[in-house]
């Protein structure tokens, strides 16, 4: 069931989540998880409110430090790395609330995401020494070359706060990819967009996975767009990993229909 | 600062630009006629140095207002702690560049000025990153509250170590400026400029218009680069920043640190302005006091924050006023009844650009900065750029 791409890239590894537990305080947010996001597949990670899909998506991004358990891409663990590295890694994020700035032009937001492949500090900058400018034109280019891939092009020179929610989704996964990440971690990309926007976000993250041959993790409510686009599903429940297989698998799984029914009752916390 | 706003565009989205922007002649001339003004600004004012010094006071305001709005506008950390910087580097341009008096009761170490200078500007950025761990932890009001803590430290400092700062009845000169055996003092002979004898005012006007100028040039191109953006998306998002490859801690120390050397340069500038350092008698009022620190907080405010240009524009207003009222006080005999109560220059400007911060935070988030941009482009009908291109 794996629709692999023409060719997976040496670069691209595998994401394993290992017997993670999370907890605050008395709150168990994760437990015992485990999976692994082979690569160049997408992967979904979906679950009813609450469940801890976006704090597993902060364990793997170092934002969170599990309880216990770790977070491996390859042979790196990514448990014990501060969480600044994961985008040299070649981890890139898209967050469930736009987290742009809304004040900044949408390249030079997107020119952030460069950062862990450029160098340079205030002084470099500053006297706009040739080669700096040289080099920041051709990342400039480069990520030209990614909005015109989201469809974000035409608005390059627009202030974000000025764009319309769905555009303004797309440019965060463009930031994402301006990191020229090998795995791609989308938290809910149609989360506030409508129909139209969410089918075409679709074709979006199949097209990228397609053209980078990248692995993608995704969190998303809209089942439609997770069975029409994911090459596995891992399903969360009160923080329990409660199935995890093909879409047509998870569909069918019992459990998955009582979790998402609310038949089972609720459990206390 | 704020979330992301789902509005619809204020403007019609603008075409796509062509690769490279055509060269906006109006502008460049617009910006040499400026230069050259400043550089004629001597000329103009000739023998009377009083419109001078004036002059060179805005440009202390730019150089602290400029690393000042980095900081506050760009990296999002508010801070009113500029006149505990412009203190330390004044003392420390004393300190390195002095010898130590007749008496031998000031601590002086005979540095040649220039790197006395460049000294005392490293010793602010140094002092800055020490307050690192505190301004990396704070946010908002509560960090400029913490940065306020350091005007009080600067005036208590500055008082109880007189061997440094030379106490607050006398103060200290600090040593006359030069580069290498170019002195600037009053010399006989002295060059002139179309007529104008280029004596220790004039030199002055120039070292520090370069020096703005620099700082200008820097700040500019640094908010266009890479640590811009740093700066920014730390500003807006810590945990987007993050994941995006930024180390927030260190970015922010950096910021600190780099708009407290900025100071420092404003403080090395205020000494040599002043021809003495001498510290504060109390902290409401004086060279190093809390107004300043809200003077330059408002300079940045009334510019739009983070905007190296409206840091320009918020320092002519509240350091220009000033002195140009006090000006036409002793010319035109203003203010004659400031003495027994009345208006003076200060309390007047005080009260305009109080009434300036209060309609920019009402009307015009973005500042001077954003009116001059609506300007230019109702004129060239250009697309409205980012309002953090700096
Ligand atoms: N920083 C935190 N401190 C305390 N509790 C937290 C924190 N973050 C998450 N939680 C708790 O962990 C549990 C899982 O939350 P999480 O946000 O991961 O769920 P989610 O699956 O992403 O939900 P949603 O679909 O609503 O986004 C919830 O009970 C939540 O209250
Ligand atoms: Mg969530």
């Amino acid at each position: 069931m794996t629709a692999a791409p023409a060719e997976i890239r040496e670069d691209v590894r595998t994401l394993a989540v290992d017997d993670v537990t999370l907890r605050f305080g008395g709150i168990t947010a994760l437990s015992e998880v485990s999976f692994a996001v082979r690569p160049g597949t997408v992967h979904a990670l979906i679950g009813p409110n609450g469940a801890g899909k976006s704090s597993c998506f902060n364990v793997i991004s170092g934002l969170y430090r599990p309880t216990s358990g770790r977070v491996r891409l390859g042979d790196t663990d990514l448990t014990g790395t501060s969480p600044h590295r994961l985008a040299a890694l070649g981890v890139g994020r898209s967050f469930q609330n736009i987290a742009l700035s809304p004040h900044s032009t949408v390249r030079d937001n997107v020119l952030l995401g460069r950062h862990a492949l450029t160098r340079g500090g205030f002084f470099s900058g500053g006297l706009r020494l040739p080669r700096t400018v040289r080099t920041e034109r051709r990342h400039v280019a480069r990520v030209e070359e990614i909005c015109a891939f989201l469809g974000v092009d035409d608005r390059l020179d627009v202030p974000v706060g000025a764009l319309p929610y769905g555009v303004a989704k797309r440019v965060d996964i463009a930031r994402a990819l301006a990191v020229e990440p090998t795995l791609l971690l989308l938290d809910e990309p149609a989360a506030g967009l409508n129909a139209t926007e969410t089918a075409e976000m679709g074709v979006t993250i199949r097209d990228l996975r397609d053209a980078l041959g990248i692995s993608v993790l995704l969190v998303e409510h809209d089942m439609g767009l997770v069975m029409g686009i994911a090459d596995r599903v891992s399903v969360l429940d009160f923080g329990r990993l409660i199935a995890d297989g093909s879409p047509a698998e998870v569909q069918a799984d019992p459990e998955v229909i009582r979790a998402y029914l609310g038949t089972g009752g609720e459990e206390p916390e | 600062m704020s979330e992301v706003t789902v509005t619809p565009p204020e403007t019609e989205a603008p075409p796509t630009p062509a690769p490279r922007r055509p060269r906006n002649w109006l502008k460049i001339a617009g910006v040499t006629l400026f230069l050259v003004l400043l550089v004629l600004f001597p000329v103009f004012t000739g023998t009377d140095v009083a419109y001078l010094k004036a002059g060179q006071y805005v440009l202390i305001g730019v150089v602290g207002a400029v690393g000042l709005t980095m900081l506050v506008g760009q990296a999002g950390q508010l801070s009113l702690a500029t006149p505990f910087f412009l203190l330390v580097g004044a003392v420390s341009y004393a300190v390195l560049a002095g010898d130590s008096g007749d008496s031998g009761d000031l601590v002086g170490l005979g540095l040649p000025p220039v790197v006395a200078a460049v000294g005392a500007v490293v010793i602010c950025g140094l002092v800055g990153l020490a307050f690192a761990p505190v301004s990396g932890r704070l946010r908002g009001i509560y960090l400029g509250v913490a940065s306020l803590s350091l005007v009080f430290l600067g005036l208590y400092l500055g008082q109880s170590l007189d061997m440094l700062s030379g106490g607050t009845s006398t103060g200290r000169p600090p040593p006359t400026f030069a580069i290498f055996d170019f002195r600037f003092a009053n010399t006989e002979p002295a060059p002139t400029i179309l007529g104008v004898a280029v004596q220790k005012q004039q030199r002055l006007w120039y070292l520090f218009l370069v020096l703005a100028i620099g700082a200008y040039l820097l700040a500019r191109g640094a908010v266009r680069s890479r640590i811009g953006r740093a700066w920014r998306a730390v500003r807006d998002n810590e945990a987007a920043a993050t994941a995006m490859g930024v180390h927030v801690t260190r970015v922010k120390a950096g910021a600190f640190t780099i708009s407290s050397a900025y100071a420092g340069l404003a403080g090395v500038m205020t000494a040599l302005w002043l021809d003495l350092v001498k510290p504060d008698e109390n902290e409401f009022v004086g060279t190093y006091s809390i107004t300043v620190a809200i003077g330059y907080l408002a300079m940045v405010i009334i510019g739009g924050l983070g905007s190296i240009p409206g840091a320009v524009a918020g320092a002519v207003l509240v350091n220009g006023l000033p002195q140009l009222l006090t000006l036409g006080a002793t010319e035109f005999g203003w203010f004659a009844d400031a003495r027994f109560g009345g208006p003076s220059p200060v309390l007047i400007s005080a009260f305009v650009y109080g009434v300036a911060v209060v309609l920019v935070v009402m009307f015009e988030p973005g500042g001077l900065a954003a009116i001059g941009r609506r300007l230019a482009h109702v004129r060239a009908a250009r697309p409205t750029r980012g309002g953090d291109r700096g």
